[in-house]
């Protein structure tokens, strides 16, 4: 009986071992496929990670069907084994070559390795890259020529292509469309004191480490860096290479990825030969630590994105245990001073533009954090039509273990300096294992991606590297292959099979590019376009099998293919039926106009070439909230300038006033004939100590003279001090003269006037944002009644207390002819005030608490219904924050060190516990106990907050909260609200700014919004992708990006129409940045 | 049966209890022991030099006090250090020295972060002692934590607390002549408020302000750039006479960096070292041994040397954020050499004056007042961390060579050097000329 049973569980123990496959692929293993490559590494005394940065970077993988039996064959190069070669012998099964073959290789370190025909003969070569100089290593870059006959020849020398340097891999890249295939060489810096330094040494060759264009002169590759414009320094960590018509021009244009502290490098390729290299104008910023790359259209409009990979864990343990991004002053110093670029350690996907600034939506899509990531692969693996993602992962040994780096110190690592093997192994040891699984990700709409590792996948623990997909068993749908370090490669097969229609494409062009490299394929069906560019050189040291792969789900037929050839000749397939897979050559071909793919853009907004004469560019001043306020969640010292439109000088034309930062001036323009013109107020400029935040141009003592109130922050002065006081300066006979106020010493958020009272005379009311060093305080807001051109206070505790606001309107919301008063603010839902004949109190109007961190409020009725929306700027959902009804984002606000001042602590729910946002560095940096609470990194790492924090602190502390972080609008029903978020594009960024006005001339009112912020540590990166909005209808939004306007990498705080005459034009005033203004095409009012 | 049974127990307990006790004798070489373990202990949690010095002095206070109570030849420091009020006494008699080696160890505790690796000797001693002779044990256990609970109470109140919450040092690089942080790490400036820290012996942090540095100028023949040239030149002439140099092994043998960031292939690391702090307790100690002082003198040797050197970091750091200098590495990158190194790894905090200067100058005089000036010795405290043996004819000899190291070591302009060490000197003088801390101070100095 027993022994049944036992015998019955071991069956079901089989069994279930036996069941190694996910939803979407299984992983046979090598006893079923033949596929046995293993890179396995020998760390020796003079060659381990101590030696070689890269030692764990692995081998490459290269596809393709090198004896044209129409079945796709796998090259692995080894690092320190020999490289292989697998014959596809059908149905899974693969035969080893690699002896008879000849590709095993002469290096001693190989690394990349990508297939291409180099010698235009229509059989697939081979290219193994290898590290060459360093480390005792030997050899050269091989090139391995394809015999015809399953045999190679090494013949690197003979093409100008047997490197000895420290290669990553190659790409294949027609960048000159002469027709044969050029090669971009990328290469990889190692550790040197030279290596750090400016970011400039890049502009200096460095033969060993710099990468290499090499120019195809019939057969003879040449070394044309220098004169294409590429970079070649001893800083370049290149890891990761995509080719892609990124401005769609025809010419393929390259995306570098650099890893530690070199930026990556965009070349946008100039058509003659040459690129230029453009990173800043079309990337806001980067990932940090680059490792490989893939561009893909994911977004269905032809252009190509691209989605750049880094180390950012998602796992909480290992996350507040690893070693991130930097502090804020020694990334300033980086930019300011070094000249590298805003780079932050996360994956990042860039979504094209089309000819502007990429937007950056990683952590809005959700594929932000996989950890210890290598290659990407985009492709529609479950082919329904919409682009998926694959990401290898792991690593035998995290060296940014923050334990390691502190505590693995001399007493460890000092013996091994001496060289000796055992403690080396100790050191080797203290760091935690990083195996983690691999990534899968489906794509879903809206730039969302879903993560199905464990779903689609089983969940791994092997350090996976370089990957290559191919339909290995013709089915139709993509399978991968993975190299792996000290494991056998994987084979994913994947299993969709006849359950979602494909079609794959491959292409006889050319003599010298019989593959068609280059081309372009547009494929249309229910009016759904998808477009793949045929590179092969894609993710990480790899090369994928030469074909173009689209899914269909369903779809029998599809409308349309254009096939857009390397020469800039197109043709059209009409009508193709699904399941197929089609060779292609050129036939009936017509020149491609690539100005035809630019269709997308109206021009609303033109920006004016004199800016009207406005020659004002806001600066901030050099205060760092975080030195004070460390635990200060963003900072509140940004929020200017003020901005105010009216009449100054009595003239009838409205002129305008733009506060400064501290101790620099406000400016004035005045509105003359044909330009603006600076004028001096020296009674207003005077006052330069005071930051100013939000103005009002009005006549508020109703002399027919207007008036000027100025509410003043910044903060950094405190308690009482006089630059907190607001200022109110009556016009009287050309002068202005400062009146006095009731003294109040707050850091304003806004000014909003209304006749409140309805005595004839304009009121204010003083929103107050922030308590500066003690940030989550509750600020004091107040309603100034203005008798006779005085104000005095409207007691109103209700209103004093309302919040930490940031925004205000006066709008009728109640319907009873008397304008109400709406707050919006943050850590707060919106406040909605009636107005019962001058008296204010609180009426609830919301569904339900909407807590944000709320920057602008706008009345649009949005809907069309006829009655009042309220369109919201919120902090959006592209963000490291993370807010819900069920689990709201969590700020603790307490003396917790009791030394006198507060702090503010936040916390985030992940899996249901709730985690301190910062790091033990970050907080122990105010709460010096935490330090001999948590000695070690790895007994803080993983701790819910109750535990970091105790119950009995979190107790004491005042809790504040947000449950939504879209933007949105507060939609009308009958007088009650409902929150309805906004479409993806307006959550890019938190938007500051809103503006309602008929900016195309068709009669009725949008709303433009604008925003992008900066005013948070390198571990929230740069909130800089949003282009700013044209907000006609719920359904019909524009981006500013395609109606003329160029809000991106600024952070907009205002947005007004100016006059020049009768003329309107729309002026963009920037924190730190230069103020813009914009023509507005259509509309001549 | 049944009573013969505890009566022989009372009997065995009684016996055993007569053959154990035994009195506790506490030697030198026990503290000198403690205060390894806690300077094992800072290495270990890397503490920067200035907040290093606090946590050394303190514990040598506490024990001082106690020995100063029950050894009539000792003053006690109330009155002379600031805001130091008498220990408590104890209640009945008690084992001076184990009391002021328990109060040593728990206040040392209380200062640093790892408790349980001074929880783990110190019970091995507590063991050891009960096991000895319990009585005592306990009585000088309780009241050395007693004394140890009301020197935390003083120490409580200087500052340190909040100066942790002070804001950070902005950088600003538009200030050609302002510090700013340096490779490999770029490690925001450390402590910019350790002049707000109580002092002990010297009035105020800015009691002894040296001379400003040369004004910033990179004009040819300014001096200051005469001074960052010299630097350049000393250490393209070291780096030809290449490692085996002796401005390479001083330069080394005085780096007293706790947190030396090291770069090697992918990885990232620390190389420790003790402080100049550190370095100093342990020439302390060669002296104290090499003089065969009791348990008492020795307390006194450390107590007056862990002040010397924690009111010198008071007055540095006092200058250092005050200047805010620029250091060497940074100016030369930036004017001359873009790929000039220092032999020493910069540490994170403004050049002028130079810390190490600045406290060598303040210990060498503390020592040499107990000591006496020709006092020669070898230096072996740095072979833990693989460095040889030094030898010197004086204390101010090392503190001379001390000073000259940050030169060689390219981290320090001469003035940082010269001014700095004058500066310790000034104020150990002013420390040595205070402090009675001997019935008969004279006694002591001509020892």
């Amino acid at each position: 009986m027993i022994k049944h049973l036992l015998f019955i569980l071991s069956i079901m123990l089989l069994g279930s071992c036996g069941q190694k496959q996910g939803r979407l692929f299984s992983n046979p293993g090598p006893e079923e496929t033949g596929i046995d490559f293993q890179n396995t590494l020998t760390p020796t005394e003079d060659l381990n990670i101590l030696d070689y940065l890269y030692f764990y970077n692995g081998g490459g993988v290269a596809i393709g069907d090198i004896n044209g039996d129409g079945l796709p064959d796998i090259f692995f190069s080894g690092n320190q084994v020999k490289n292989k070669l697998y014959l596809n012998e059908g149905s899974l099964k693969f035969e080893d070559i690699s002896a008879t073959s000849g590709i095993e290789g002469n290096s001693s370190w190989n690394t990349g390795a990508v297939m291409g025909d180099v010698n235009g003969d229509g059989l697939l070569d081979i290219y193994v890259c290898a590290v060459v100089g360093i480390n005792g290593f030997y050899g050269h870059n091989e090139l391995f020529i394809n015999n015809g006959d399953n045999t190679f020849t090494e013949s690197s020398k003979k093409y100008g292509l047997d490197f000895e340097n420290f290669s990553s891999t190659a790409a294949f890249i027609d960048y000159d469309l002469d027709g044969d295939l050029d090669i971009y060489l990328l290469n990889h810096a190692v550790h040197t004191q030279a290596s750090f330094g400016k970011a400039d040494i890049r502009k200096n060759r460095d033969p060993q480490t710099g990468d290499k264009l090499l120019r195809n002169d019939n057969g003879i590759f040449t070394d044309v860096s220098e004169e294409a414009g590429i970079y070649g320094g001893v800083n370049g960590y290149g890891l990761g290479i995509s080719v892609a018509d990124f401005n769609q021009d025809g010419y393929p244009d390259l995306y570098i990825g650099n890893d530690f502290h070199e930026d990556d490098y965009f070349y946008l390729n100039n058509g003659d030969g040459t690129f230029t290299e453009q990173l800043r104008t079309y990337f806001g910023h980067t990932s940090r630590f680059s490792m490989g790359n893939d561009a893909a259209d994911i977004n269905h409009d032809g252009w190509p994105d691209l989605l750049t990979l880094d180390m950012l864990p998602e796992d909480e343990t290992v996350l507040k245990s690893s070693d991130g991004d930097d502090l804020t002053q020694t990334q300033n110093l980086k930019v300011d001073r070094y000249g590298y670029h805003y780079q932050f350690s996360r994956n990042m996907l860039f979504v094209n533009q089309q000819n502007k600034a990429f937007t950056e939506t990683a952590l809005l899509s959700g594929v932000a954090a996989t950890d210890w990531s290598w290659s990407a692969l985009l492709g529609d693996y479950d082919m329904d039509g919409k682009q998926d993602i694959f990401i290898s992962n792991g690593i035998p040994k995290r060296p940014n273990d923050l334990d390691f780096i502190k505590f693995a110190s001399s007493e460890q690592i000092r013996t091994k300096m001496n060289n000796t093997k055992l403690v080396d192994q100790q050191a080797f040891d203290l760091m935690p294992s990083g195996k983690v699984h691999n990534y899968i990700f489906k794509g879903e709409e809206g730039l969302k991606f879903n993560n199905e590792s464990g779903h689609w996948t089983i969940k791994d623990s092997l350090i996976s590297g370089a990957t290559a997909y191919a339909d290995l068993d013709n089915d139709g749908d993509l399978d991968l292959v993975i190299n792996n370090i000290n494991s056998t490669a994987s084979l994913y097969v994947n299993k969709t099979d006849d359950k979602a229609n494909y079609l794959k494409l491959n292409f006889k062009y050319t003599d010298k590019n019989k593959f068609g490299i280059g081309t372009k394929a547009f494929s249309y069906h229910k009016g759904r376009l998808q477009y793949k560019e045929l590179y092969t050189v894609r993710g990480f040291q790899a090369s994928s099998e030469p074909m173009i792969h689209f899914g269909y789900g369903q779809e029998k037929f599809i409308d349309s293919i254009k096939i857009v050839w390397p020469n800039k000749t197109y043709q059209v397939l009409k009508k193709v039926a699904t399941n197929q897979y089609l060779t292609l050559s050129p036939k009936g071909t017509n020149a491609f106009n690539y100005d035809s793919l630019k269709k997308d853009t109206r021009n609303i907004f033109k920006r004016t070439t004199d800016n009207l004469g406005i020659n004002f560019t806001h600066e901030e001043d050099h205060y760092l909230d975080v030195n004070r306020q460390k635990l200060i969640p963003y900072q509140i010292s940004d929020r200017g300038p003020a901005v105010a439109i009216g009449d100054l000088n009595n003239d009838g034309k409205k002129d305008i006033f733009f506060g400064g930062s501290k101790y620099i001036p406000s400016r004035i323009f005045l509105q003359k004939d044909s330009t603006y013109v600076e004028t001096a107020i020296p009674s207003i400029a005077k006052d330069s100590i005071k930051e100013d935040i939000s103005a009002i141009i009005a006549d508020f003592d109703k002399d027919g003279l207007n008036d000027l109130f100025i509410g003043t922050g910044g903060g950094d002065f405190y308690d009482q001090m006089p630059p907190l006081t607001d200022s109110y300066y009556r016009q009287e006979k050309d002068t202005f003269t400062e009146m006095p106020l009731s003294s109040y010493f707050e850091n304003a958020g806004i000014l909003r006037e209304y006749d409140f009272d309805g005595d004839g005379d304009l009121d204010v009311f003083v929103g107050n944002h922030a308590v500066t060093n003690d940030f989550g305080k509750i600020p004091n807001s107040f309603l100034l009644r203005n008798q006779g051109g005085t104000f005095s206070m409207v007691p109103n505790a209700e209103l004093q207390g309302a919040g930490m606001i940031t925004d205000a309107v006066w709008s009728d919301f109640d319907g009873d002819g008397i304008k109400d008063l709406i707050l919006v603010g943050e850590w707060m839902s919106p406040k909605f005030f009636r107005n019962n004949n001058g008296d204010l109190s609180e009426h609830f109007t919301l569904e339900q608490a909407y807590t944000g961190l709320w920057q602008s409020i706008v009345p649009f009725d949005i809907d069309r219904d006829g009655t009042m929306d309220y369109l919201l700027g919120n902090w959006g959902t592209n963000t490291k924050l993370s807010a819900s009804m069920k689990y709201p984002l969590k700020m603790y606000y307490s003396d917790f060190d009791n030394n006198g001042s507060t702090e503010t602590i936040l916390a985030m729910a992940k899996n249901g516990s709730y985690y301190t946002l910062d790091g033990l560095d970050e907080l122990s940096s105010q709460l010096v106990s935490l330090r001999k609470k948590f000695t070690n990194y790895k007994e803080f790492a993983g701790k819910p907050i109750s535990e970091i924090l105790g119950e009995p602190a979190l107790q004491k502390a005042t809790l504040l909260e947000v449950n939504t972080l879209a933007s949105g609008y507060l939609k009308n029903k009958g007088g009650k609200f409902t929150f309805v978020p906004f479409s993806t594009p307006l959550q890019l960024a938190p938007i500051q700014a809103f503006l309602e006005y008929d900016f195309d001339g068709d009669g009725s009112t949008e709303v433009l919004a604008a925003g992008n912020y900066f005013g948070v540590k390198p571990y929230h990166g740069r909130f800089d992708s949003f282009p700013g909005a044209l907000i006609k209808a719920e359904k019909d939004v524009i981006l500013g990006n395609k109606i003329g306007l160029d809000l991106e990498h600024k952070s907009a705080r205002h947005l007004k129409i100016i006059y020049m005459g009768e003329k309107p034009f729309l002026l963009v005033t920037y924190n730190n940045d230069r103020s813009q203004v914009y023509a507005l095409e259509n509309n001549n009012n | 049966m049944k009573t013969l049974i505890p009566l022989f127990l009372l009997v065995a307990l009684i016996v055993s209890c007569n053959i154990k006790e035994e009195p506790i004798v506490i030697s030198a070489e026990e503290l000198h022991k403690a205060i390894d373990k806690v300077t094992e202990v800072m290495i270990h949690d890397i503490f920067s030099p200035p907040v290093a010095s606090r946590i050394y002095a303190y514990p040598n206070i506490a024990a001082y006090e106690i020995v100063a109570l029950h050894q009539s030849g000792y003053n006690s420091l109330v009155g002379q250090v600031t805001d130091l009020t008498p220990i408590p006494k104890p209640d009945k008699p008690v084992n001076y020295q184990m009391a002021a080696l328990i109060a040593h160890l728990d206040l040392s505790k209380h200062l640093i972060f790892s408790e349980d690796k001074i929880e783990v000797y110190r019970d091995s001693l507590y063991s050891h002692w009960e096991k000895k002779n319990k009585g005592d044990f306990l009585d000088s256990k309780e009241y050395g934590l007693r004394v140890s609970k009301h020197i935390a109470a003083w120490l409580d109140k200087d500052n340190y607390k909040q100066t942790r919450t002070m804001p950070k040092f902005t950088i600003n690089t538009d200030d050609a002549s302002r510090w700013q942080p340096t490779p490999p790490s770029y490690m925001d400036g450390i402590e910019p408020h350790w002049s707000k820290i109580r002092p002990f012996v010297i009035d105020s942090a800015n009691q002894f302000v040296p001379a400003p540095p040369p004004a910033f100028s990179m004009e040819e023949g300014s001096d200051f750039y005469n001074e960052v040239m010299e630097v350049y030149h000393i250490n393209k002439e070291i780096t030809a006479k290449g490692d085996s140099s002796e401005e390479v092994a001083i330069a080394q043998f005085w780096d007293c960096n706790p947190y030396v960031s090291v770069t090697r292939g992918h990885l990232m690391f620390a190389t420790k070292k003790i402080t100049p702090g550190a370095h100093w307790l342990g020439i302390t100690k060669i002296a104290c041994q090499k003089t065969a002082s009791d348990f008492d003198k020795t307390v006194l040797a450390y107590t007056k040397t862990s002040m010397a050197i924690a009111d010198g970091f008071i007055s540095c750091w006092d200058e250092k954020y005050r200047s805010n200098l620029i250091r060497p590495e940074t100016v030369i990158n930036q004017y001359i050499d873009d790929s000039w190194q220092p032999l020493l790894q910069t540490p994170p905090f403004p050049e002028y004056t130079s810390g190490h200067s600045v406290v060598s100058g303040a210990a060498a005089t503390a020592l040499t007042s107990i000591f006496g000036d020709e006092f020669d010795f070898d230096d072996d405290t740095e072979v833990p961390f693989g460095l040889p043996i030094r030898s010197f004819t004086s204390f101010y000899h090392a503190a001379n060579e001390a000073a000259m190291s940050r030169m060689y070591g390219g981290i320090h302009y001469r003035a940082a050097v010269e001014v700095g060490i004058k500066q310790g000197k000034d104020l150990g003088n002013f420390i040595v000329n205070t402090l009675e801390m001997k019935k008969n101070e004279s006694l002591v100095s001509t020892q």
